[in-house]
């Protein structure tokens, strides 16, 4: 600890190398922060309590298809489901379609039903009953309603796309959520009126609710297995593996973000070793004062070390704070997947990428570390640069 | 309490460069006793620096035998050479080699660091030497806002903070200005008349040699009997600079 004080006036003796080496590791280590949130929130975060106790089942050949309604009783006779929610993807275009910004998730569902599945939504009890008593009627999260600026009773018009015609709703509801608040739902009841009676007996997906968190492997199995042999087979996961199957149609995301971690890291590596090699060969000639001193070849390496580790935990944790910038920024995108609307550096990922710094920094010193501590004393001082 | 500080029997030295040997230092026998100032001479290359390390553990010889302080240091292991030099010998170098990013008082107080001493401690023996070497007023002062001389006499604070046996000073005068120079070797004659400090210097300077109480030759690697001048003296070989396969090959120097 004595030679903390050497190691950091070490490090900043050349101060503008020194500054742009953090200044490097801190972008490439903002990067990684950001990768390996993504990644963490993606693949590794737990379900929160009401989700985890939400499945999604669909047809298993495609979500595009649809399933027959009548499933919806068979699937309530399913033993540990306490709610289901039959629900179909409306799509259409609400203003410009060509405008991004003018997308969101649009539901048709029964309303008197949703409230039983979705538990945690927060909504006001008066605005969810003009919700449920309305054929017109509107819901959506408050993030969507702050996007568009509506209020209540604020008419929002949908053009069909996958449906024929029109959808004029008016917003009798605003619900919050922590995540899944940028959806709009609407009755079924409307949507069918302007359909042919044979295209009125299918949905796209069940949300089921089940009872408890042991009943959820039970009940996706039971589902699947209750319509294996029928012409509509189904598949059924849990809401977070819903979500995440999404993220297929890009290609292998997981192998995606690894590999782009790996090309940061490799990079962050090179950038380190380059300056901890001048760095070290500037000092070839002090480490021989030092073991003049008394140092032993150990106390060198733990200097040239420490330095290096202090380096590129420096940057580390300003890239990690960036990275944490850079999520909030990406927590206000539109969501592709749910995961993004709480991305954050999260401590156990934090932890990493420091512990990943120091080990990095060490990495990258070490061939050049070693080489000088083993240095006779007589041949270090005679060094000349 | 050893009365023999350095002790040396046919120690020689020779360094192996690519295909070439060059012999620094010849079977030579050197005996220096407790409070002694003595002054290495000899011109450049002629193996002087090369005793000054064996006799600093910071080299190995090729052959013979060296015991400092009764100590036979190159059956030391690596470590045990580092702590022992770190107690025992305090070694001034010709261009000061401080650490620029340390403050005269931090350099000085590096090799207590080494020791188990408190900070209290450090800072007391550290200002303690500085105000003998006479720049208790230049603690806070980084190398580079203190002149050559001064930056010297902060070297030499740095080589007594551990109150060693022994100092070796390797040109100590060498970067130094004829005042400065002066001013150095008043120092170093202080810490063997005061102190009791057992002072080798090595020097090609004959005014600085005049501060020794001794005076020892060394020429083309060979030390000199006490007493001899290089006037008296004729090698016993000439000074080789010798390839392997061909060890009888010669060339002066």
């Amino acid at each position: 600890m004595q030679f903390v004080s050497l190691i950091l006036k070490n490090s900043l003796r050349n101060r503008r190398r020194t500054l742009l080496t953090i200044a490097s590791v801190a972008l490439s280590f903002c990067l990684l922060g950001v990768l390996l949130a993504l990644y963490n929130a993606l693949f590794f975060s737990e379900a929160k309590d009401e989700q985890a106790l939400r499945l999604v089942t669909r047809h298993k050949v495609s979500l595009t298809l649809v399933m027959p309604k009548y499933y919806d009783q068979r699937i309530q006779q399913v033993s540990g489901v306490a709610a289901v929610l039959p629900t179909m993807w409306y799509g259409g275009a609400y203003r410009d379609a060509r405008d991004q910004r003018n997308f969101f998730p649009r539901f048709a569902c029964d309303p008197a039903r949703l409230f039983d599945v979705y538990t945690d939504f927060v909504i006001d009890p008066e605005q969810k009953q003009a919700f449920i008593r309305d054929r017109r009627g509107a819901l959506v999260g408050k993030t969507l309603a702050d996007k568009f600026g509506w209020k209540l009773g604020e008419r929002i018009t949908l053009v069909g796309d996958i449906f024929p015609g029109e959808l004029e709703l008016y917003l009798r509801g605003i619900f919050e959520h922590p995540t899944d608040d940028e959806v709009l739902y609407f009755p079924f009841e409307y949507l069918y009126e302007g359909l042919p009676s044979g295209r009125r007996d299918f949905v796209g997906t069940f949300v089921i609710l089940a009872k408890s968190p042991e009943d959820v492997p039970k009940v996706s199995a039971d589902i699947d297995e209750l319509f294996r042999n029928s012409p509509v087979p189904t598949r059924t996961e849990t809401e977070k593996a819903f979500a995440l199957s999404f993220l297929s149609f890009l290609g292998n995301v997981k192998v995606f973000l690894l590999a782009l971690c790996g090309a940061v890291t490799f990079t962050i590596l090179l950038v380190s070793a380059n300056t901890m090699a001048m760095s070290i060969r500037e000092r070839y000639r002090e480490v021989g004062v030092l073991k003049t001193l008394g140092f032993t070849q150990r106390a060198v390496m733990g200097l040239l070390l420490g330095e290096a580790a202090a380096i590129a935990m420096l940057g580390g944790a300003l890239g990690l704070g960036l990275a944490s910038f850079l999520c909030v920024g990406i927590r206000s995108l539109p969501a592709f997947v749910q995961e993004t609307k709480t991305l954050a550096v999260e401590p156990q990922v934090a932890l990493f990428c420091m512990m990943f710094a120091a080990f990095m920094g060490i990495a990258s010193a070490l061939i050049p570390a070693l080489g000088a501590s083993r240095a006779s004393i007589v041949d270090a001082l005679r060094f000349t640069d | 309490m050893q009365d023999v500080v350095i002790e040396t029997r046919k120690l020689t030295k020779i360094y192996k460069r690519d295909e070439f040997e060059v012999v620094a230092l010849k079977e030579a026998d050197f005996t220096l006793r407790r409070g002694d100032f003595v002054a290495l001479m000899g011109p450049s290359g002629s193996g002087k620096s090369t005793l000054l390390h064996l006799a600093a553990a910071m080299d190995k010889p090729t052959s013979g035998s060296i015991r400092v302080l009764g100590e036979d240091i190159a059956a030391l292991r690596d470590r045990e050479i580092a702590a022992w030099r770190n107690r025992h010998v305090g070694f001034v170098f010709q261009s000061f080699n401080l650490i620029p990013v340390l403050t005269a008082h931090e350099n000085v107080e590096l090799p207590l660091k080494l020791m188990r001493m408190t900070r209290q401690q450090r800072e007391e023996h550290s200002r303690t030497a500085l105000e003998l070497v006479g720049l208790g007023d230049r603690v806070g002062h980084f190398p580079r806002q203190l002149s050559g001389g001064q930056e010297q006499r902060v070297a030499i604070a740095r080589a007594i903070v551990t109150d060693p046996d022994l100092i070796l000073a390797d040109e100590p005068t060498g970067n130094l200005d004829a005042n400065s120079a002066q001013e150095v070797l008043t120092l170093l004659r202080r810490l063997n008349e005061e102190f009791g400090k057992t002072v080798v210097i090595v020097t090609h300077d004959p005014h600085a040699a005049r501060f020794a109480r001794g005076i020892r030759y060394i020429e083309k690697g060979e030390l000199l009997p006490e007493g001899a001048t290089p006037e008296d003296w004729t090698p016993a070989t000439p000074f080789a600079v010798t390839t392997p396969g061909n060890p009888k090959s010669s060339a002066q120097a």
